[in-house]
């Protein structure tokens, strides 16, 4: 079985330029969400998920097991590609922008231990995986592009090679860019103006080295969701504070006038749904008793129980672009070690003991794969409809 | 328009006040600075202000216009120079004023306010007759017709300084009765609304009130300035007055306020109301930027009950307010009643009170309504102990009040979106009671209205980015608010 073997450092010579294989049909999907909605996670476990084939609950279960028409790029060996764009220094004005990608490569795993408990480690023990040189979300920002393939799992008997982009460490800059559509671009070589950056509240009174760092950050996303062929929108429940709250349902509110606008497909996901007390109940079923045949119905969650206070954009939006009963989905990413989450069981399928010898803990993804399934489905039903 | 009498007896001393004050004050000091006080208010709401000074002579030192605050230092220079001399010209002044307020056909269109202390002993072009078939001098224009000509909208307020019983004691009432009652006639005959008023002061304190005509209130002690919100505590506030658009059942007050701009470039066809216009004037308290220098010398008897109000003398206030009936606007009266009363612990009183004062609010005309229906609903709201209410209204009172020495442009599309914030209560209800069918179509015309002011918000963002701290605070509060309209 083919894994993902996550590093930083590359199979090439130093110095020579990894060539990255897009080819003209490639479909490029752009995930989008505020600070600390998952947009980190998501891709992780995603990349996790082509290599490893972590497990993956469906809630309620699907009738076909789990089949899902997703899998890693093998044409490809890059999996991940993480550009980070920071100021070399973060109290000089006239800093200049450096950039530095980071290729995570399809290799046999050598350490299946290693992976794991860097999957599961919280952000602070991550390491590598998500800490960035400069943790500060003013100085800096990271491209990410996973490479996948969906339709069939041989690449040359009808798979589509796929994309999935976004900016991390960037939800700011996301949440404000689909918030004001006067940032909008309507071309991939536009520029997002100074001007036209003042809709952001307070911008002119930044630092100036944080205005040039956003304003470029808008225009990279600008440019990327211009090219995509849809967009996945991450939505954390149960924010703590009210600003994010209202952040989140202003990036919502924009990133669907934007679909309607150029007529996009669009997937929500509600990630971190293991933090919804009722769903919380029906993953740990699931994970206890993997016989167990959950009758949740997320629709209703979702619109009745609001579980990301949405109901009522949801209800709007029905019909104009998304179902929500089919384009909407609760997921969660985590593992049985994780600070707090409710998967605490080990391989084995046993409750993790909290003292002694320490217990790896199982990766778990919960509807993960949906989202970016039925968001590949709609493109090409899309493209389908176009060339009829 | 303001016609100022200038003649010789306004340099006699008036009685500060009615209670035994020694303090004596001349009539022309008084009106002086009342002047003062309504051109400032003038500036402030950006409304057209006029001023006509009359002896044997009538001269227009100020033509009716918008004052500009730049302009402001030399009208008031001028005024402080006006000294006054002669005898008084009333009618000729009267119709002086009706034409500066005369426009073409649409006859005669505005607010008169006729401030005079004596008789009329010195006009030669206009008379008033003894009685409607009574002849007048030879050569005289008949004043009534020419101030009252067909589709005329126009207010006269005559303020009668000292008692008229006794002639160069005070005013003639014997001629102002005759006046007033034919302008009456004449505007039945001609289907005119009839707005003529005739009040005779006998004090300092009762002139001034009656000349400013105003609705003052003081902040409430423990109101924490908007600006010195930290942003979460801003986000906390807009998302408690958001609840407050939410929950129309448990906040009934909102129902009754809209943020509603001041009328600017004030256009008698949309401001015309038979009641006099209020100058609205929220003083701060002595908590949040220093007591004024002497609120009895700005606002007269109600600068007194408000004083006493400060200093936590409520039996006091409350005997001074009940004094002030027929000298201060019955809304204000009614709502200091309610306030004092409310400070006294005296809830039902204070209900009645401000039950009142909410009937006489809705005479008001639309140009001043709105700042005191707020007014009226920041006192009830804390009656109910409402603060979602209460943090809805101080926003919006607070960025109008603070907005009012800068742009009036900016200041109204603040207000306009306040108001149109205030109208997404209605569709976001219809989500809330819509049925199963129905839902999603209400929930979309919701969507559309949040989406209308979002847009608007955005073009004020960028066309009021410099605007400094208040504007910028409303926004974001109104953002916050349209993300919890959800």
């Amino acid at each position: 079985m083919p894994a993902v073997k996550v590093t930083t450092r590359t199979r090439r010579p130093a110095g020579a330029k990894r060539e990255m294989k897009r080819g003209p049909d490639t479909a490029r999907i752009a995930v989008v969400g505020i600070p600390a909605s998952g947009k980190t996670t998501y891709f992780r476990f995603l990349s996790g998920h082509f290599g490893l084939n972590l497990p993956i609950l469906y809630i309620p279960a699907r009738v076909d097991n789990g089949t899902m028409p997703l899998y890693g790029d093998l044409e490809n060996d890059v999996a991940l590609e993480e550009t980070t764009y920071e100021t070399t220094d973060p109290t000089d004005p006239e800093g200049s922008l450096e950039t530095t990608t980071r290729y995570y490569v399809n290799r046999p795993m050598e350490d299946r231990r290693k992976l794991w408990v860097e999957l599961s480690a919280g952000r602070e023990d991550q390491g590598i995986l998500t800490k960035y040189p400069l943790p500060t979300k003013f100085n800096q920002f990271v491209e990410m592009k996973l490479r996948f393939r969906y339709g069939a799992a041989d690449g040359d008997a009808g798979s589509r090679p796929m994309e999935l982009q976004t900016i991390d460490e960037a939800g700011g800059i996301i949440a404000d860019y689909f918030t004001y559509d006067r940032l909008w671009l309507d071309s991939t070589d536009a520029e997002v103006s100074e001007k036209s950056c003042r809709v952001i509240p307070h911008f002119d009174s930044w630092r100036p080295d944080r205005r040039d760092l956003w304003r470029r950050g808008l225009t990279l996303l600008g440019r990327f969701v211009q090219e995509a062929d849809a967009i996945i929108l991450l939505l954390a429940p149960g924010l703590p504070s009210l600003r994010d709250q209202a952040q989140q349902v202003n990036l919502a509110r924009g990133v669907f006038r934007y679909v309607r606008a150029r007529n996009l497909p669009l997937v929500i996901a509600i990630s971190k749904s293991d933090k919804l007390n009722e769903f919380y109940g029906e993953v740990e079923q699931s994970v206890r008793d993997r016989t167990f045949r959950s009758a949740f119905d997320p629709v209703d969650f979702l619109l009745r129980r609001d579980g990301a206070g949405m109901g009522t954009i949801l209800v709007a939006q029905e019909g104009r672009g998304i179902s929500v009963k089919e384009d909407v989905y609760l997921i969660a990413s985590a593992v049985s070690t994780g600070e707090g989450h409710p998967l605490f069981i080990g391989e084995t399928g046993q409750e993790a003991p909290t003292s002694g010898t320490t217990t790896l803990g199982v990766p778990v993804m919960v509807n993960t794969t949906l989202p970016l399934a039925r968001a590949c489905e709609r493109i090409l039903a899309l493209r389908a409809t176009k060339g009829s | 328009m303001l016609l100022l009498d200038l003649s010789k007896s306004m340099l006699a001393p008036l009685p500060d006040s009615e209670n035994g004050s020694s303090v004596e004050r001349q009539k022309i000091e008084v009106a002086r600075t009342a002047v003062f006080q309504i051109l400032q208010d003038a500036v402030n709401a950006s409304s057209l202000f006029g001023l006509v000074t009359f002896t044997e002579t009538v001269r227009v030192p100020v033509p009716l216009g918008e004052i500009h605050r730049e302009n402001l230092p030399y009208i008031e220079n001028l005024i402080a120079l006006l000294q006054p001399s002669g005898r008084s010209a009333i009618w000729d002044a009267l119709a002086v004023g009706a034409d500066l307020l005369r426009s073409g056909t649409n006859g005669v269109r505005g607010n008169l306010v006729l401030v005079t202390d004596g008789w009329d002993n010195a006009s030669t072009r206009f008379d008033v007759r003894a009685k409607p078939d009574a002849a007048l001098g030879a050569g005289r224009v008949d004043l009534v017709p020419y101030v009252l000509p067909a589709n005329s909208k126009v207010t006269l307020r005559i303020i009668g300084i000292g008692s008229g019983a006794e002639r160069d004691k005070g005013v003639d009432v014997g001629r102002m009765g005759q006046f007033l009652e034919q302008m009456n006639g004449r505007a039945s005959s001609l289907g005119l609304p009839a707005a003529f008023t005739f009040q005779e002061v006998t004090t300092g304190g009762q002139l001034f009130a009656q000349m400013v005509n105003a609705f003052v209130d003081v902040g409430y002690d423990d109101d924490a300035p908007i600006e010195d919100l930290h942003p979460e505590e801003l986000a906390r506030h807009a998302a408690n007055a958001a609840r407050a658009l939410k929950e129309p059942q448990q906040h009934a007050t909102v129902a009754k306020i809209h943020a509603g701009a001041p009328a600017s470039r004030a256009d008698p066809d949309t401001t015309f109301s038979e009641a006099p216009d209020l100058e609205v004037d929220v003083v701060a308290t002595a908590t949040h930027g220093g007591a004024p220098i002497s609120l009895k010398e700005r606002y007269g008897p109600l600068g007194e009950v408000i004083e006493a109000y400060q200093a936590g003398d409520f039996d006091t206030a409350l005997q001074l307010i009940g004094r002030t009936q027929g000298v201060v606007p019955p809304v204000t009266r009614l709502y200091w009643e309610a306030r004092i009363q409310y400070a006294r612990r005296a809830i039902v009183e204070a209900a009645r009170a401000l039950l009142q004062a909410w009937t006489e609010a809705e005479k008001l005309p639309p140009a001043t309504q709105a700042r005191i229906l707020r007014r009226l609903a920041l006192l009830q709201a804390r009656m109910q102990n409402d603060k979602e209410t209460e943090t809805l209204v101080r926003f919006i009172d607070e960025t109008e009040h603070r907005l009012g020495n800068g742009d009036p442009k900016g200041r109204e599309r603040l207000m306009d979106l306040f108001t149109k914030l205030m109208e997404l209560r209605g569709t976001y209800q219809l989500t809330q009671l819509a049925g199963e069918g129905d839902l999603q179509d209400a929930a979309l015309k919701h969507e559309a209205a949040v989406e209308e002011v979002f847009g608007l918000l955005q073009d004020a963002r960028l066309d009021l980015s410099s605007s400094g701290s208040v504007v910028e605070g409303a926004l974001d509060f109104i953002e916050i608010c349209l993300a919890e309209m959800r």
